[in-house]
């Protein structure tokens, strides 16, 4: 099929879409061209920030990929579509990849109203929808066309209250998390882990994302007595609460989740920041070869940049895309079979990182135990703050 | 005990950093009868600039302060100048449209030069903490709290002793008589924008160094609250939002003291509907005050509304209906399911804010109940899935009537915020009553869409379905409008004390047209509940009802069809973009600058 010239090729494709996608995909598929993912994630909108970073992420892997020789010799690219966020035009947005012949996989979206919404077209369209950020505990069961290496809450919280409870010693935490699906999840993970390893709770506080204002909050934590604070917040909020909680006189030792990783918590918190303690998934010293070269290679794309939990996120989707599309070709549903197929693909955040056929998520998280030392993020050598 | 000492202080700082963006809205408002939309987006640009000035150009904090307020007060003129004097002539809502349009276009320009990501705009002011109960304040809070204060004294003085102040005084009480009187409106206005923005850019940048954060996200949460605490202590009123913001700030805390802190915002959005119910002028309106809004409506002006021939919209009609033979792509399809769910809105919210006048801007809610209940009633109860929409739209009619009937007595644009905060408690309820809306993990696995056992699930039965369920709410609204009930909506809008003179009961009249808008609203939330199988808190937010307001203004008020085109030209304009990418909300919002600069009527005019 390679002898298909280009005019050809366009002229089939804008039939297949005009069509709605009718036409045989495989007709189209021509060596020369990049093989075409879709992504669905917010550019604009109150979200904006994370499609920015993903972004980031997905084009450092695209350079390694590339460099690597591409999939079996073909480029692969991506097709980013901003959605806002927003469940309307995430499903536009996705009536749109599914009627494109040329788009393979979905990656995306960002929050769970967004993604979820779109998943019954993917799923009854046959493409797979691969939530990398979807941790919502029933994005998958959506259908078997959606698969996620987002950290399952169920696997993260265990890790973070263990770190709390068991490594630092804390019997009576306070929890504050942000009010929305994930905040809600990881909350009822932690405070099962942190229970179970023998710790009390001694108040939990939601908040909702655009809170800026925490003092109020703050004397409800300081009323509750807890010898520890933990932060299920993303890095934006996570450094408002922890400079209000200096600012009104808490001292005690605050433990933040993984989400808070990122250079801009230490630019955003300053010195309040300072010996919190964040267990994540990799750190800089890490000696593993992948985040090395993650990182390095970051650093070298983008100006000294240090790159963040989401980056992260986005470089390993788009390097266990290339993975799958190795295996499965560029045909949907060979797709959706090559998830089940694929080993061991190196990843920051797991190690290496298989899918559990059952749940279509990865298991088995790495883990790092971090403190803010003198400004930096750096190995916790296991004295007390 | 010593807590509460806590709570109201931290109440209080609070309250003064919601003050410098409430008195910004107030003098505004005293003088233009005006909810300046883009006062929290001058606020962000403030912030930006401020950040330049703190980081690249390590200015001093008085130049860094001069400077923003003086690129800030340059921003607002050259609002005033071009985005509303032009619009002073017309219809009293186009100016209320084009600040969101300026707002839009603003954030996203901040956007685009200085990137989404949150900067930490550092504090330029010694970190020396003074103990005050069991907290500590900062030089910062002094600074803001002086700011604050300051400014509305200055106001206060400016605008009771100075020449100036007084035509700024004259032009709100009536601005035809001060015109006559020989007063510059157009110089006033400039002043009062100028001051505004100015004051609003020092906010941002004080805001932004209290946090040391500054995202583009930040404008929409302020304005909501600077809304929010000028309403509370009196539109217009410039002392009045001082005490309104810290009064704000003490409900919120202490909110969050007895309850916890997810019913912080629950507690704020309480006080201002009960202020507003009890005491509609603000806190601290004095008796003597003439009235905030004309006694007859002005607000919205009568046009004439293009007539579309009969058999023009039967040929559109049919064309829509045919659509899904010919070869178009289900992309355009779901596109175009979009724009008759937000039709369905549109039509409700065009009988409600443009027949009978009640300009709501919490309409989102609406379509979060009938969401909630089709989604509840065909999980929970097993309903079919054609009667829970049904359900959701009865749901809506009544709830929805319920919870907004606390607004009937109010006027004009005091109607648009009470229902902007009704549509935020709707929201909050949802995220706290975990036991019926499952809080903020929200309702996955909601069946499809299906009538009589057969399910819809192809895009073209699904436009099929949403198309013709509009088509028949708008038929009906279509007589509606033509019966004597439609013309007792218009003579409420259009007079409201003479209507009642001709024996009217304006709150029940006021109640039908909400049941019937609210039946439209709630059946395109059940509708999109189906569709998209998951919802939650955020699926339908506050963007959902400005984005519906601008449908129905853009359409012309009270216009049926004006709605569906209006929800068709918004839904589609950002899709058409889409090549544009990042820049596509900015080009969004600069053609709704120009339509309402050049068509303020509306496309097909008010009917």
């Amino acid at each position: 099929m390679s002898n298909i010239d280009r005019r050809t090729l366009v002229r089939g494709s804008l039939a297949a879409m005009m069509a709605g996608a009718a036409i045989s995909r495989g007709a189209v598929a021509d060596t020369s061209e990049p093989i075409l993912l879709g992504v669905s994630g917010p550019l604009t909108g109150p979200n904006a920030q994370y499609g920015t970073q993903w972004k980031q992420g997905f084009d450092l892997a695209l350079d390694e990929i590339l460099a690597a020789g591409g999939i079996n010799g073909r480029k692969l690219a991506y097709h980013f579509e901003d959605s806002q966020s927003d469940p309307r035009q995430s499903v536009a947005i996705a009536q749109k990849f599914v009627s494109d012949p040329r788009i393979v996989m979905e990656l995306g979206d960002f929050s769970s109203p967004a993604s979820m919404a779109a998943s019954p077209i993917y799923q009854r369209a046959g493409l797979v929808q691969f939530g990398f950020t979807n941790s919502h505990p029933d994005f998958t069961k959506g259908g078997d066309f959606m698969w996620s290496t987002s950290v399952s809450q169920a696997d993260e919280q265990p890790l973070l209250a263990s770190y709390a409870v068991k490594r630092l010693g804390l019997k009576k935490l306070a929890v504050l998390h942000l009010n929305t699906d994930w905040g809600r999840t990881s909350r009822d993970y932690f405070i099962n882990a942190a229970k179970e390893y023998g710790a009390e709770i001694a108040v939990t506080e939601g908040y909702i994302a655009e809170e800026r204002d925490f003092r109020s909050t703050l004397v409800r934590v300081r009323d509750s007595n807890p010898d520890g604070l933990v932060l299920i917040s993303y890095y934006s909020d996570g450094a408002l609460i922890a400079r209000q909680a200096r600012q009104v006189g808490l001292k005690q030792v605050i433990c933040a989740a993984s989400s808070v990783y990122s250079p801009k918590f230490l630019e955003l918190g300053g010195d309040a920041v300072e010996d919190v303690h964040v267990g994540t998934r990799y750190f800089p010293e890490d000696p593993r070869p992948e985040v090395q070269k993650f990182i390095a290679g970051f650093k070298k794309k983008y100006a000294g940049l240090e790159p963040d939990a989401f980056n992260a996120y986005a470089y390993d989707a788009m390097n266990m895309a290339a993975a799958v599309v190795k295996i499965g070709g560029t045909d949907r549903r060979a797709i959706r079979d090559a998830f089940a197929k694929v080993k061991d693909v190196s990843s920051v955040i797991f190690g290496t990182a298989t899918f559990d056929v059952e749940s279509r998520r990865v298991k088995g998280a790495m883990n790092a135990e971090l403190v803010v030392r003198k400004g930096q993020f750096a190995l916790w050598d296991g004295k007390p703050t | 005990m010593s807590s509460w000492l806590d709570y109201t202080i931290n109440g209080l700082i609070v309250g003064n950093v919601y003050a410098l963006v409430a008195v910004g809205l107030a003098l505004i408002f005293g003088v233009s009868r005006l909810i300046n939309f883009a006062q929290g987006s001058i606020y962000l640009v403030g912030a930006y600039i401020g950040w330049v000035a703190v980081v690249q150009l390590h200015t001093p904090l008085p130049l860094t302060i001069i400077l923003v307020a003086v690129t800030s007060a340059i921003v607002g003129l050259v609002i005033e100048r071009f985005g509303l004097r032009p619009l002073q002539n017309s219809v009293r809502i186009a100016p209320l449209l084009a600040t969101i349009g300026i707002s839009f276009v603003l954030d996203q320009l901040v956007m685009l030069t200085f990137s989404p990501n949150p900067r930490a705009l550092p504090s330029q002011l010694p970190d020396v903490r003074f103990q005050i109960g069991g907290g500590t304040i900062g030089p910062l809070d002094l600074l803001i709290a002086g700011v604050g204060l300051t400014s509305a004294l200055l106001l206060f003085v400016f605008l009771r002793y100075s020449k100036l102040g007084w035509a700024v005084r004259a032009t709100a009480q009536d601005r035809d008589a001060a015109m006559q009187m020989g007063v510059d409106v157009n110089r006033v206005n400039q002043a009062v924008f100028g001051i505004a923005a100015a004051l609003g850019g020092v906010s941002g940048l004080l805001v932004g160094m209290y946090y040391n954060q500054i995202d583009t996200a930040m404008s929409l949460q302020a304005t909501l609250k600077g809304v929010v605490a000028e309403v509370v202590g009196g539109a217009g009123n410039v002392p009045g939002a001082v005490i309104g913001s810290l009064l704000l700030g003490l409900v919120e805390s202490y909110g969050v003291a007895v309850f916890g802190t997810s019913y912080r915002n629950l507690f704020a959005f309480l006080l201002l509907v009960l202020v507003l119910v009890l005491r509609p002028n603000g806190l601290f309106a004095s008796a003597r005050q003439a009235p905030p809004e004309p006694l007859t409506g002005t607000f919205i002006a009568p046009s004439r509304p293009v007539r579309i021939p009969r058999w023009a919209l039967l040929a559109a009609a049919a064309a829509f209906a045919i659509l899904p033979l010919l070869p178009v792509s289900f992309y355009v399809l779901q596109t175009l399911i979009n724009a008759w769910l937000l039709g369905m809105l549109a039509l409700s919210l065009t009988l409600v804010a443009g027949t009978i006048g009640q300009v709501s801007l919490g309409h989102a809610a609406l379509l979060a109940i009938g969401a909630y209940t089709s989604a509840l009633l065909s999980l929970t109860f097993a309903v079919p899935v054609g009667l829970a929409v049904i359900g959701a739209g009865l749901m809506s009619a009544a709830l929805g009537t319920l919870l907004i009937s606390p607004s009937f007595r109010l006027r004009g644009h005091y109607v648009s915020i009470a229902t902007l905060a009704i549509g935020e408690i709707v929201s909050l309820v949802i995220l706290n009553w975990e036991s019926v809306t499952r809080g903020p993990i929200g309702i996955s696995g909601i069946p499809p869409l299906s009538l009589f056992g057969h399910e819809l699930i192809s895009p073209t039965s699904i436009y099929w379905f949403s198309f013709g369920v509009m088509v028949v709410l708008a038929l009906l609204q279509g007589r509606l409008l033509g019966s004597h009930l439609g013309r007792s909506f218009r003579a409420i809008r259009d007079d409201d004390i003479a209507a009642r003179a001709y024996g009217l009961s304006l709150n029940r009249y006021k109640a039908l047209a909400f049941i019937f808008g609210g039946f439209a609203a709630g059946v395109s939330g059940g509708i999109a509940a189906h569709l998209y199988s998951y919802i939650n808190h955020e699926t339908f937010n506050t963007q959902q009802s400005i984005l519906a307001l601008t449908v129905v203004i853009l359409g012309g008020l009270g216009n049926v069809v004006g709605a569906i085109v209006g929800s068709v030209a918004l839904v589609g304009l950002p899709e058409v973009f889409r090549i544009a990418a990042e820049y596509r909300i900015l080009i969004y919002g600069i053609v709704l600058l120009l339509l309402v600069r050049f068509r303020p009527q509306g496309l097909l005019g008010t009917m």
